[in-house]
């Protein structure tokens, strides 16, 4: 594989360590790559995410960054802290948890005011983000005034203003209108075109294909169950159903209604 | 319904939306009067100006003169006098009665007799220095309240904060005051939810002893969630490069007339003080 950025190797990881997240992941992630992690609630998706981001740190296993081995200690270096930081961001699951200042301007600009980024960059960065964001209205007004998916947008600008080359989403899409959903999936395909990275954790399999090149399906037992192309995993509706990630319906047909479940590629044949 | 549980329900009602209206919303803020369109910075100098100016005065009437300013400038910045009288004078007995009170009489402050109070057997003699020093005391209390509670009023509570820290406070200090500000409407916001959804579960007639129990459980769940939100946002922090001293953009600027503005309340600061010291106030 091309230039990978991070290669976790039979990573282990468990909160409080008695209750798993995960258990023996191998993932590499090369440069330019979209990536889906598809899987039910609780099965690891964003600890993982969290642990590409340098946040928390695999118990066992390796975990590489840019080709070195990554340990929490190198962050204590204010050199290399900043240049990570400045190459990965993420966006958290619950915008509530990555909106924490006073307006939405100044949450959008924490970031780069914290990586050193100059001023007048500053200000051209949140024009540009502002105008395709649509969120010009929103500067002055303190976060929790805000819709979900005005705090979702929010959240996605205060990440990307840093310019990273590596985008981590950890369920962006979640309980957002059409609309919105919409606007957020065409920034990431821009992205991806400008060259970024991509990894997004999601259970919204109407977005996979569009957003991923390979997806990894994450299983209840938090594992890495199988990857692949978008077209083929979303193909197999048995690997969906055991993991939970199967679409079920119940339809009225004239006057009857009847349960099936159903699978995304339905909607594209 | 009980009584007991109608009180509880009352207060817990009352003390939320105290917050969300009084706390949180920037209401006077907003408009468009003469405080509002001041630079931040020069109006927060300017009222620390004002509430020194009330310090060192030794009158009543330097007080009165600077109260009387500052209810010229509320009406000026289109606040409601009525409103802002009753936000004033519900701080001003806690802050000033205590103190006020034993000032009036001869055990701490001998002078002239006044009037006499005999309680218990016990006399209370009321002197003149006592009087007037409590008299004064309460006009400067009512005076530096009245500024404080305008600047208040008029500012947006994150301009407040942006400029303390441009001030040169400890940016953590006023970084932390920020994000409490930020999460207790998140908080309050869920206390309203979880009520909402008990009452949806079990009517309004909770058994008391049941509704202590669901209180105390929610106390114990907001500690939880807390703890956790305080984990996640340090994170969502670290992930956009905070190393333990934030930084902030300083965008704010000062027009002629804040210049102008400053230049006036120096000169008011300072005619004020010839005046305590020429004794023209008397």
């Amino acid at each position: 594989m091309d230039n990978p950025i991070f290669e976790l190797q039979d990573a282990h990881f468990s909160y409080l360590g008695r209750y798993p997240a995960l258990r023996g992941i191998d993932i590499t992630v090369c440069q330019g790559e979209q990536i889906a992690v598809i899987g039910a609630n609780g099965c690891g998706k964003s600890t993982l995410l969290h642990i590409l981001d340098g946040l928390i740190f695999p118990e066992r296993g390796s975990f590489k960054a840019f080709g070195k081995e990554l340990k929490e200690d190198a962050f204590n270096r204010a050199d290399f802290s900043r240049d990570f930081r400045k190459k990965v961001g993420l966006v958290f699951q619950n915008p509530d948890v990555q909106l924490f200042c006073p307006t939405v301007k100044e949450d959008i600009i924490f970031g780069p005011l914290q990586l050193g980024v100059e001023k007048g960059e500053i200000q051209r960065r949140l024009e540009a983000l502002v105008g395709v964001l649509n969120i010009g209205d929103l500067l002055d007004r303190p976060p929790q005034q805000l819709s979900i998916g005005e705090k979702r947008k929010v959240a996605i600008a205060s990440t990307l203003i840093i310019e990273p080359d590596i985008l981590l989403l950890d369920e962006p899409t979640a309980g957002l209108d059409p609309q919105t959903t919409r606007c957020i999936i065409d920034l990431l395909i821009q992205a991806n075109e400008s060259g970024k990275t991509i990894i997004t954790s999601t259970h919204d399999l109407h977005i996979v294909e569009e957003i991923s090149d390979t997806v990894y399906v994450f299983s209840p037992e938090k594992k890495i169950i199988k990857s692949g192309c978008p077209h083929e995993i979303l193909a197999d509706e048995q690997l969906l159903r055991d993991n939970n990630l199967l679409h079920i319906h119940s339809h009225r047909h004239r006057d009857k209604s009847h349960i099936h479940p159903h699978t995304h590629l339905e909607h594209h044949s | 319904m009980s009584k007991r549980n109608n009180f509880i329900r009352r207060s817990l009602m009352g003390v939320l939306s105290f917050l969300k209206e009084s706390v949180f919303a920037d209401e006077y803020a907003a408009k468009k009067g003469f405080l509002q369109s001041l630079d931040p910075r020069i109006k927060i100098i300017t009222f620390i100006l004002f509430i020194l100016a009330i310090l060192f005065t030794q009158s009543m009437a330097g007080s009165l003169y600077l109260y009387a300013v500052c209810l010229i400038l509320a009406y000026l910045s289109r606040v409601s006098i009525g409103f802002f009288l009753k936000r004033t004078w519900i701080f001003i007995p806690l802050f000033s009665l205590f103190i006020a009170i034993p000032a009036l009489f001869s055990v701490f402050s001998p002078g002239e007799p006044l009037l006499s109070l005999n309680m218990a057997g016990v006399q209370l003699i009321i002197t003149r220095p006592g009087l007037w020093g409590a008299a004064l005391f309460v006009t400067r209390v009512i005076a530096s309240v009245s500024f404080a509670v305008l600047l208040s009023l008029t500012t947006k509570h994150f301009v407040l904060l942006k400029v303390l820290r441009i001030l040169g406070i400890p940016q953590i200090f006023v970084m932390t005051m920020g994000m409490c500000y930020r999460y207790i409407y998140l908080f309050v916001e869920m206390i309203e939810n979880t009520y909402t959804a008990v009452k949806s579960r079990s009517g309004v007639n909770i058994h008391y002893p049941r509704g202590q129990r669901v209180v105390a459980w929610n106390i114990a769940y907001l500690w939880v969630r807390s703890c956790q939100l305080n984990e996640e946002v340090y994170k969502a922090m670290l992930s956009r490069g905070y190393s333990g001293e934030p930084a902030v953009l300083n965008d704010f600027k000062a027009k002629p007339k804040d210049w102008l503005w400053l230049s006036a309340v120096l000169a008011m600061f300072a005619v004020n003080r010839l005046a305590e010291i020429w004794g023209i106030y008397g």
